[in-house]
């Protein structure tokens, strides 16, 4: 008895620290950290604990294309991990047959974080993601429950199913979803130089302090650090007219028409192509816009209309250093963990 | 995996004994019982409860009419009721506990017209005592969305009653067909390839965003009984509700089928929403 106490609170003590101390020795490697700048996850950690199984399955699911009509698409396919899990080939994504989506696929690190997902913000929960984009005609093309089925009938995954999750008989899809999940969830990109300088283990050159200071002056009032989003709603004047109603499509208020979910941006070096139709291709086209080339619309971020014509002034000197800070923004190290 | 299951039965423990001395506290001697609540789907014509009966899709029968004379059919019809709960005149009181995990869900029942044994749900160990009034809500609500995947019958692979682009799940589902609609419904189960006149009506939402497509439109609805519901051991209660299908489309809005015949979002499905919940009726109980 006085065993198992000890035992049951080694657990908890070890759950603990893996939370608040991002160095805590080799074994929780598949524990979810976060260093203690970070707000709160969303994620309901309570109903799928991170397990090395569930992630090590979760891991083999997204690699697999399986999960699409003709076995032909992963979602690695458009979540590359090379350029932190975007899409660097398409200005909008490529779906079975090359359908061509509407949009953009963003970065996946960080999702534990995020409240609402989508450039619209349409889905609730994590979880819920994958049914999106297994069922966007656009991109897998395919249906949850025939999914679930052709994994019944692989000769691997109900093995893996059972010793992942005690799970006596057939595959079912919340098992499915949570596998998923659990290797999304551990994507946290906390290991940037940025992150280095907050937790006091390198410094800034002048230059990427300078755009700091630029940033902090003209950027952080959306992206404010430590993730580089409010995940708030808002336009930055790309266009006059909306062909793609982004937040407006899900709650169909006019004043939505036009706003996207502002974007983190973190790893925003990688990530081109930019913004929710991939319409720019550098991180300078991107400044360009915000200094020279916003247009109006009735759902223009008020904030813009500050100056004349609207948009964020910006000098040459200020866009060189605010691409120095971006930089410090790439988490090599998240990209080089054989983890993922 | 060890590891948890000792900490688990540590959490038991204590369960078990707390318990364990609430038992022999208990002084009365009467025992929990079973009810049984029929969800009966009919249509109420000239005041007489007709049994539903599904039509084969695009079948040009139309034994229905709504409140506009438009005659129709009906291929499907699904509805979820979730929260339970029995109350009595002398602070009887039962709530059907509520949960969604992946391993299971517990008090969400999918009521569908074509499987009879769905239309019978067993509510277990409500104690004994004299019951007067049935509340339940027609819906999921939040608590039911907002935990991320779950299984049993609210599985989003199996139930179709899921919407993965706004994320949520449908209340009230009904699909069938009527000459005064021009076709074009999408998104449907017995009418997908371009049905002439199809109509479907998927109406469900879960929270409320004002001015804005999103709009709460489950329903908490409350039934007086004429007669006492006797719960004790060895009685089995049934309780027998009526739906009648044909109050989807009139009452407090009457429902045109040559306008939008099409809903699958929130904001266009209010209208029937505000119908639905006059749509169950208390018929009686057998004790
Ligand atoms: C054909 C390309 C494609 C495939 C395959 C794909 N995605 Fe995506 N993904 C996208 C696009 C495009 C978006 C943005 C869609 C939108 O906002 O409407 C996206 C968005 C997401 C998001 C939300 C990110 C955010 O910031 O809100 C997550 C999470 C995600 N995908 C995970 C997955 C998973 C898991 C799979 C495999 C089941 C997958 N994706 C397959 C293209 C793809
Ligand atoms: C008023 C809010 C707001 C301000 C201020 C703002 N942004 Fe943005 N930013 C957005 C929104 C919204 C988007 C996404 C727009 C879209 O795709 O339609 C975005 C997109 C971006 C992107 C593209 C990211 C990607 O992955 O596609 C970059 C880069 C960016 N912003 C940088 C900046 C910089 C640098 C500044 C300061 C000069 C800045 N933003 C100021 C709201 C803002």
């Amino acid at each position: 008895m006085k065993k198992n106490t000890i035992l049951g609170f080694g657990v908890l003590l070890l759950l603990q620290s893996c939370v608040k101390n991002p160095l805590s020795g080799p074994d929780d490697t598949y524990a979810f950290r976060m260093p203690d700048y970070f707000p709160e996850p969303t994620y309901t950690f309570a109903n799928n604990p991170i397990t090395r199984e569930g992630f090590t399955l979760g891991k083999k699911l997204f690699n697999d294309p399986l999960l699409s009509s003709d076995n032909s698409i992963a979602c690695s396919n458009c979540h590359v991990k090379s350029v932190a899990f975007t899409d660097p080939q398409h200005r909008l994504s490529l779906g079975v047959d090359e359908r061509a989506g509407i949009r953009n696929a963003p970065s996946i690190v960080n999702m534990a974080f995020m409240p609402e997902f989508f450039w619209d913000g349409g889905v609730n929960h994590l979880d819920f993601v994958a049914i999106n984009a297994i069922e966007n005609p656009l991109e897998m093309n395919e249906k949850l429950g025939h999914v679930i089925a052709k994994l019944n009938d692989d000769p691997d995954y109900p093995a893996l199913f059972r010793q992942t999750f005690g799970i006596q008989d057939t595959i079912t899809s919340p098992y499915f979803l949570h596998a998923l999940s659990q290797y999304m969830l551990l994507l946290v990109s906390d290991r940037s130089k940025y992150d280095m300088v907050q937790q006091n283990k390198a410094t800034f050159t002048a230059a990427e302090f300078a755009g700091q200071s630029v940033f902090e002056n003209k950027c952080s009032s959306c992206h404010p650090a430590p993730l580089f989003t409010t995940y708030d709603y808002t336009n930055n004047g790309l266009d006059t007219a909306f062909e793609d109603l982004g937040r407006g499509r899900i709650t169909e208020a006019t004043m939505d028409q036009g706003k996207f979910k502002i974007p983190t941006l973190r790893n925003v070096a990688l990530t081109s192509p930019y913004m929710h139709d991939g319409r720019f291709k550098t991180l300078d086209a991107v400044l360009e816009h915000y200094d020279q080339h916003m247009v109006l619309s009735p759902s223009l971020d008020p904030l813009f209309l500050q100056s004349d014509p609207p948009g964020i002034r910006l000098t040459a000197d200020e866009k060189e250093q605010l691409k120095a800070f971006l930089q410090t923004l790439t988490d090599y190290e998240l990209l080089k963990d054989p983890i993922f | 995996m060890n590891r948890i299951k000792i900490i688990n039965s540590l959490l038991f423990l204590p369960l078990i004994l707390l318990t364990g001395c609430k038992k022999e506290e208990v002084v009365d001697t009467k025992q929990p019982g079973t009810v049984e609540i029929e969800f009966d789907n009919i249509a109420l014509i000239n005041n007489v409860p007709i049994q539903l009966q599904l039509a084969s899709p695009g079948s040009t029968e139309y034994p229905y009419e709504n409140a506009m004379g438009q005659q129709f059919n009906i291929n499907l019809l699904r509805y979820f009721i979730s929260k339970i709960e029995l109350t009595g005149p002398n602070g009887e009181s039962f709530t059907d506990p509520v949960s969604a995990a992946a391993a299971g869900t517990k008090g969400y029942y999918l009521i569908d017209e074509s499987d009879v044994n769905s239309q019978f749900v067993q509510l277990k160990d409500v104690p004994a005592g004299t019951y007067t009034k049935l509340t339940f809500t027609l819906g999921v609500d939040v608590d039911g969305v907002q935990e991320g995947a779950v299984g049993g019958i609210l599985d989003p692979a199996t139930n179709h009653m899921f919407w993965n682009w706004n994320s949520g799940y449908i209340a009230v589902k009904m699909e069938g067909q009527s000459d005064a609609s021009n076709g074009g419904v999408s998104g449907t189960e017995t009418l997908e390839g371009g049905s002439d006149h199809g109509i479907a009506y998927h109406v469900g939402g879960w929270k409320d965003i004002p001015n804005s497509a999103f709009v709460y439109n489950n329903k908490r609805m409350s039934f007086d009984f004429d007669v006492d519901l006797k719960v004790e051991r060895l009685e089995q209660p049934h309780v027998h509700m009526y739906f009648d299908v044909l109050k989807l489309f009139s009452g407090v809005n009457s429902v045109d089928f040559t306008g939008n015949h099409n809903i699958h979002k929130p904001i266009d499905g209010v209208p029937v929403a505000e119908n639905m919940e006059h749509a169950f009726q208390y018929d009686h109980i057998h004790q």
